[in-house]
């Protein structure tokens, strides 16, 4: 029996999934409200900490490019990791685990989906904070901090797979965790400060999240002044491997969790 | 039965409803951890940014206390205020319950209140926690007995009246929306900005400034901070005494609890009028 | 006989921290392709439980099953190709989406090129008479549309083997006889295609089944054809006696002498009792005790033999009783 290849169904899954995030974005325009003021009111009260510092420029530079990552951060734990938890609630996680695609691909999907949501969000943040407290940037750091953009939020979202499988395991306990980490993340990437401040430990710590070494390596490109953590090209190496590494642990755990999960009856509402 | 041993009742279970959702549905030590280790991060998030900047020195004592005590009374606002108006959508969106609460004998300002307070137990831990690691830590000058707990105990029940109320408004408001996710934490994050929570309210431009200078919260974070670091507290108002602030804190408690009622009834009226109550949402 | 679905000493136990439940008890089952074959228990017997091993979402905790031929446990990618599954009371997918938004979202799951995708929704929504909701959303659908909707999703990508799980439960007659139609206008088009359907209603499991297997307690009790299972009762006389409301008189009823089995449901506001007699004199019995219970008698029917009778006869109670206990 023949059937569409393994490939066609993970892209055209990544596709259909992403298409109701997209759908849901322009019919109900009520997250704009939500997804931009919110993130925005909580960028403006950290520059205002440091205006009631008088802090030199930059410093705000570094929480508005802290804001921007965030919305990616935010969009991988509450639009992927968790979102297993929510489907399964919904009925869902069993139509999409018993369909012949990879959850991976329905990671993937709802990630791309979110990421036009984040990218408004981002964008608003770097915006309207930027001209609203005078914010300059390097330009012609601008294209290789692009570059690591695109490398950070390629490692986040393998990340995200890697959580979303734990997530799967663990259920409302993940979700209030992930919850519970918020502000602990940020203070670990650095998203208010240079990485450089929390130190040694701290900062190799924080650096297991692709979050704080791309968003130093960018603020090091875009905002001269930026108290060097380590060398730009490790910081970029580092992601990359990153890449790598979170790719395949998501791999692994994702097949390693669903076997678990259908021996554990967590993929279905159950009635006997 | 009376009706107050009905309202009574109504409010218990409302309480502990409340607990339930925000507790032990899942494991103690997530819980510990949600309440703790979110705003000790966030000050230390504060710390560090202010250390940054001051380099550190022996006379930042003041100015981190400022800073700790802010962000850990202001629990009582992400609980009260976010958690209670988000629990209503909740109620309504994902347990489905609200129609039934609704139309029970026990008052719905009861329920409210109920599921309010019990969001507000919940950040008493993690209040007290975040002041004695970080007075510990950094070395606040924080000293137990020399708190004016009168002061402190006055201040925290007119403010904690005041974002009950409007809590209970913004959510019966929420009930307009047919998705209102994240509206609770928004609201939470405006009163964040024009409370003097983690910055004096005058950096805020002039317009802000006033705005802020008109809400109870500002003179709460106030008598909190001067009921704690007495004379060594980094004022806002230093022109005022600790009456005068609580005077104000008093005065506008009462106008926004008159606000806050006036606004309820009408978002109630027109839930009711528009069949929000059990409106199917998107949850 | 070419087998569609088959299992052997296929047991199930939900484990959690206070209490082990035993949900499969060593089920044997066989599904010849091209039948309509239904599962009937009342609810908790372990149907659902079955349908999840089959259609590779649960593991079982022992035993074997194969469908189309595939080892669920492990050779569950092909299978997945193969079936697709709808169930009763199904709220799943996006309010926000459109139905034939919602019916291609699910169809590229599958790997399905868009036009013919498309081109079979159309058809299918046509046929359940669900053209005009085509643009509609989702969140605005009656329960009865949304669970045809539910059945289209299952059809669209055309599965060799159809689970149903309580497909019609909580709808009313009319949407309940759209979704039985189609299921059978599915399965004339092509005799390969098989349907497992499990469902606590009789009536539904004798009027679209062509064998049933009846479970109950995570156990088999009889499986045949409708008629062979209502053959276990035909040498009883079937008698519906309707009482006014008492108390309990059931067990009563049992110790009469020539009362091979008796249950109990409660209907308009009367309480209707299924007796089953092995011969006539047991009547006047039954009537005595009728008598010394005070209740009153408002009707009195000989009927033919149900599949509700066979269950009676098979597990010694009703269906309503067997939920309750």
């Amino acid at each position: 029996m023949s059937h569409p290849s393994a490939m066609r169904i993970f892209l055209k899954t990544i596709v259909a999934r992403a298409y109701p995030r997209f759908v849901a974005a322009y019919r109900n325009r009520a997250w704009l409200i939500t997804e931009t003021l919110l993130p925005l009111v909580g960028t403006i009260a950290m520059i205002y900490v440091y205006r009631a510092l008088h802090a030199p420029a930059r410093f705000l530079g570094f929480v508005v490019l802290g804001g921007v990552l965030l919305a990616f951060w935010q969009n991988v734990i509450w639009a992927m990791a968790t979102q297993f938890f929510w489907d399964r609630g919904a009925g869902n996680l069993e139509l999409f685990a018993m369909a012949p695609t990879s959850l991976a691909a329905i990671l993937l999907g709802m990630a791309l989906g979110g990421a036009y949501v984040s990218l408004t969000r981002a964008a608003t943040i770097l915006l309207v904070a930027s001209v609203l407290f005078g914010v300059s940037y390097s330009l012609s750091g601008l294209l290789p901090a692009l570059g690591v953009f695109v490398l950070t939020i390629s490692a986040l979202y393998c990340l995200g797979m890697l959580l979303a499988s734990l997530f799967l395991f663990y259920q409302r306990e993940a979700w209030q965790l992930a919850d519970a980490m918020q502000e602990p993340i940020y203070f670990l990437s650095g998203f208010y400060f240079p990485v450089r401040s929390l130190g040694a430990v701290v900062g190799g710590v924080g650096s297991l999240i692709p979050l704080t070494l791309g968003l130093d390596a960018i603020r090091q490109l875009i905002l001269p002044g930026t108290p060097q953590f380590i060398p730009l090209s490790v910081e970029v190496l580092a992601v990359v491997a990153q890449i790598i590494a979170y790719a395949a642990l998501s791999q692994i755990s994702l097949r390693y969790l669903e076997r678990q999960a259908r021996q554990d009856a967590r993929l279905i509402l159950r009635s006997t | 039965m009376s009706t107050a041993i009905r309202q009574w009742r109504g409010f218990k279970a409302a309480t502990r409803l409340g607990w339930q959702i925000s507790s032990n549905w899942t494991q103690p030590l997530v819980f510990v951890l949600y309440s703790v280790l979110r705003p000790l991060s966030a000050a230390f998030i504060l710390v560090v940014m202010y250390r940054v900047i001051s380099g550190g020195g022996a006379n930042t004592a003041a100015y981190l206390a400022f800073l700790v005590s802010g962000v850990a009374f202001w629990s009582f606002v992400q609980y009260g205020f976010a958690g209670l108006s988000n629990g209503i959508a909740e109620d309504r969106g994902e347990y489905k319950m609200l129609k039934y609460v609704y139309t029970s004998p026990a008052h719905f300002y009861v329920y409210l209140l109920g599921r309010g307070l019990a969001q507000l137990a919940s950040a008493v831990a993690s209040a007290l926690i975040v002041l004695i690691v970080a007075t510990i830590a950094l070395g606040l000058p924080i000293n137990p007995l020399h708190i004016n707990y009168p002061l402190l105990l006055a201040a925290s029940s007119l403010a904690l009246l005041a974002v009950i109320g409007l809590a209970m408004a913004f959510g019966v408001l929420l009930l307009q929306a047919r998705d209102a996710h994240g509206y609770g934490e928004l609201g939470s994050g405006v009163l964040y900005v024009i409370s003097g929570a983690i910055f004096p309210i005058s950096v805020l431009p002039g317009i802000l400034a006033t705005i802020a200078s008109l809400s109870p919260l500002v003179y709460w974070m106030e008598s909190i901070r001067r009921s704690l670091l007495g004379s060594q507290a980094i004022r806002m108002f230093p022109s005022l005494s600790d009456g005068d602030v609580l005077l104000r804190l008093l005065v506008t408690t009462a106008a926004t609890l008159i606000l806050a009622h006036l606004v309820f009834s009408w978002a109630d009226r027109t839930a009711r009028q528009k069949g929000l109550i059990d409106m199917e949402t998107n949850w | 006989m070419d087998i569609a679905v088959e299992t052997r000493a296929l047991r199930r136990v939900y484990r959690s921290r206070n209490q082990e439940v035993v949900a499969l008890d060593g089920v044997d089952l066989r599904v010849a392709r091209g039948q309509r074959y239904g599962v009937l228990g009342p609810n908790g017997a372990g149907k659902t439980t079955m349908i999840k091993i089959l259609v590779t979402l649960l593991l079982p905790s022992s035993g074997e099953a194969r469908v189309d031929g595939l080892d669920v446990v492990h050779q569950f990618r092909e299978l997945r190709h193969r079936i697709a599954m709808v169930s009763g009371g199904e709220n799943v997918g996006f309010g926000m989406l459109k139905v034939k938004e919602q019916l291609w979202m699910f169809s590229q799951f599958y790997g399905m090129p868009s036009a013919p995708s498309k081109r079979r929704i159309g058809e299918l929504l046509e046929r359940l008479g669900l053209s005009e909701a085509a643009d509609r959303r989702v969140s605005a659908l009656s329960s009865g549309m949304r669970q045809k909707m539910n059945l289209i999703r299952g059809l669209i990508t055309n599965p060799r083997i159809l689970f149903l799980d309580e497909p019609t439960v909580a709808l009313d007659v009319g949407a309940a006889r759209d979704v039985r139609d189609e299921v059978r206008r599915w399965m004339a088009e092509d005799p390969t295609r098989t349907v497992i359907l499990t469902t606590h209603y009789m009536m539904e499991a004798d009027e679209l089944c062509d064998r049933v297997a009846i479970v109950n307690r995570g156990r088999i009790v009889a499986e045949g054809t409708p008629a062979e299972l209502k053959q276990r009762v035909q040498q009883n006389a079937i008698v519906d006696l309707q009482l006014s409301p008492g108390g309990r008189l059931l067990d009563a009823l049992r110790a009469v002498e020539g009362v091979a089995a008796a249950s109990v449901t409660e209907q308009d506001g009367l309480d209707r009792f299924s007796l089953q007699l092995s011969n006539d004199a047991a009547l006047g019995g039954v009537m005595r005790v009728v008598e010394g219970s005070g209740r009153q008698i408002r009707g009195v029917q000989k009927r033919e033999p149900t599949l509700e009778d066979a269950f009676v006869k098979l597990v010694g109670r009703g269906m309503a009783e067997e939920e309750q206990a």
